[in-house]
């Protein structure tokens, strides 16, 4: 069960206690507002950390930093090991931001927590050729050669494949297929998902969050929603539960500045 | 007076870098060019690898790059990430490079103190924090055949010195 709900339940048995003392020439409001002050802060807690707006944005303030920090990891590794990395980018932009061929995306979202995935982008850019008019784009080109998948080419419209090899053209016999097999090279197979696993299973995460400033957007603003409605600080004998939720609710939505 | 922008805490920190690994004899100091006339330092911008490639004829080597750099709300204050790729044929001299920059490096502001010491850094820099972000284990290189590799990142926060009203000294 999600920990706000617990929360609010064990706040729940503090009501009976809010309603004030028993009848009698001796009153006293200690039970009743200690009670009430606990009774606050626990739906504060909760409301904010099941509130889908305040999670929207506690997700987005992250996910931001992450994505900002892990395309410019990639992009570095990829200027130095070009060879590693080229594959995830369109060609002749290895290692430029606007030539990435590469998204990482939040797959799912519980509460303040989300898991990250990666996906591959179609590539767009013509393959550049030095000897033949007839251009084409390889689409999965990021995907093939990540998986290393061995590559059939074959002719569609032409009669014959003709290629350089080597500095040599090569003239395929007609209607032959030929097949290439590590596209991208040696040094690309599984490459962008070591990169991957290094940024999110080491400290460049953790340093990503902690950047993120992910402490501000929850601290400021629970900080205010948690001072203390001055009714409570008031020496009373009963409190309303209702009230207490209005207000809670009250100073969630002015602290956040009526995003809630 | 205008500032000199040409100024960079990331090439101060390669030139400590280099000052230690030559004091320490990780490297020596023999990488000469007949080209440009003087010993080349082999730790050198990625965007120059081609380059001088030729020069460093097989020799171990350093790489570096700037993965990314920004200023927060607390704007005297930059926070800066650097990779610096090691390479080598013998797998032991990429341990023992990376083994001396853990060292030197791990220990955020005592790491900073050092390089604040060095009466070689520029009087326009103050670094405040140095720390070891990650580190790669040694395979071998795609980029150059024969070759190892590992990579060290390193996180730094430095301030430039300012006048007045907050504009680079």
């Amino acid at each position: 069960m999600d920990n706000s709900i617990l929360l609010v339940q064990a706040a729940s048995g503090l009501e009976n206690l809010m309603a004030g003392s028993v009848p009698g020439p001796l009153k006293d409001s200690t039970v009743a507002q200690v009670s009430a002050f606990i009774y606050y802060q626990s739906n504060v807690i909760a409301k904010l950390t099941t509130n889908k707006q305040f999670q929207n944005k506690f997700t987005t303030v992250m996910f931001d930093q992450i994505n900002k920090d892990f395309g410019e990891y990639i992009d570095a590794i990829a200027r130095s090991r070009p060879r590693n990395m080229h594959h995830v980018y369109e060609w002749k932009k290895t290692g430029t931001p606007s030539g990435r061929l590469f998204n990482i995306k939040i797959l799912s979202r519980e509460g303040l927590s989300f898991k990250l995935g990666f996906e591959f982008k179609p590539s767009k850019s013509l393959v550049p050729s030095s000897n033949s008019r007839r251009r084409h784009v390889f689409i999965n080109k990021a995907s093939v050669m990540e998986a290393g998948m061995p590559l059939k080419i074959s002719p569609r419209s032409a009669e014959r494949l003709i290629f350089e090899y080597n500095g040599e053209t090569i003239f395929m016999p007609k209607g032959a297929s030929t097949l290439v097999k590590r596209p991208g090279g040696p040094g690309v197979k599984n490459q962008f998902v070591l990169a991957y696993s290094r940024f999110f299973n080491g400290q460049l995460v953790n340093n990503s969050i902690k950047r993120s400033k992910f402490q501000q957007v929850f601290n400021s603003g629970l900080t205010k929603a948690m001072r203390l409605p001055s009714s409570i600080k008031k020496v009373q004998y009963k409190f309303y539960p209702k009230t207490l939720l209005t207000q809670a609710d009250a100073a969630l939505s002015q602290a956040y500045g009526g995003s809630l | 007076m205008t500032a000199n922008y040409k100024l960079d805490a990331m090439l101060e920190l390669r030139k400590f870098l280099w000052k230690e690994l030559t004091e320490r004899d990780i490297f020596d100091d023999e990488y000469w060019s007949d080209n440009v006339n003087e010993n080349l330092i082999p730790i050198i911008p990625v965007q120059q690898l081609p380059e001088m490639n030729q020069f460093l004829s097989g020799k171990k080597h350093i790489v570096y790059d700037k993965i990314g750099m920004s200023y927060d709300e607390n704007w005297l204050i930059c926070c800066e990430q650097i990779l610096f790729t090691i390479y080598s044929t013998d797998i032991s001299d990429i341990n023992e490079t990376r083994n001396f920059m853990t060292d030197q490096f791990r220990r955020m502001d005592e790491s900073a103190k050092d390089i604040n010491k060095w009466t070689g850094l520029s009087n326009k820099f103050k670094f405040h924090s140095i720390y070891l972000a990650d580190i790669s284990p040694t395979a071998p290189s795609e980029e150059l055949q024969g070759f190892f590799s590992a990579d060290v990142i390193l996180e730094i926060k430095y301030s430039r010195i300012t006048d007045g009203s907050g504009r680079f000294n």
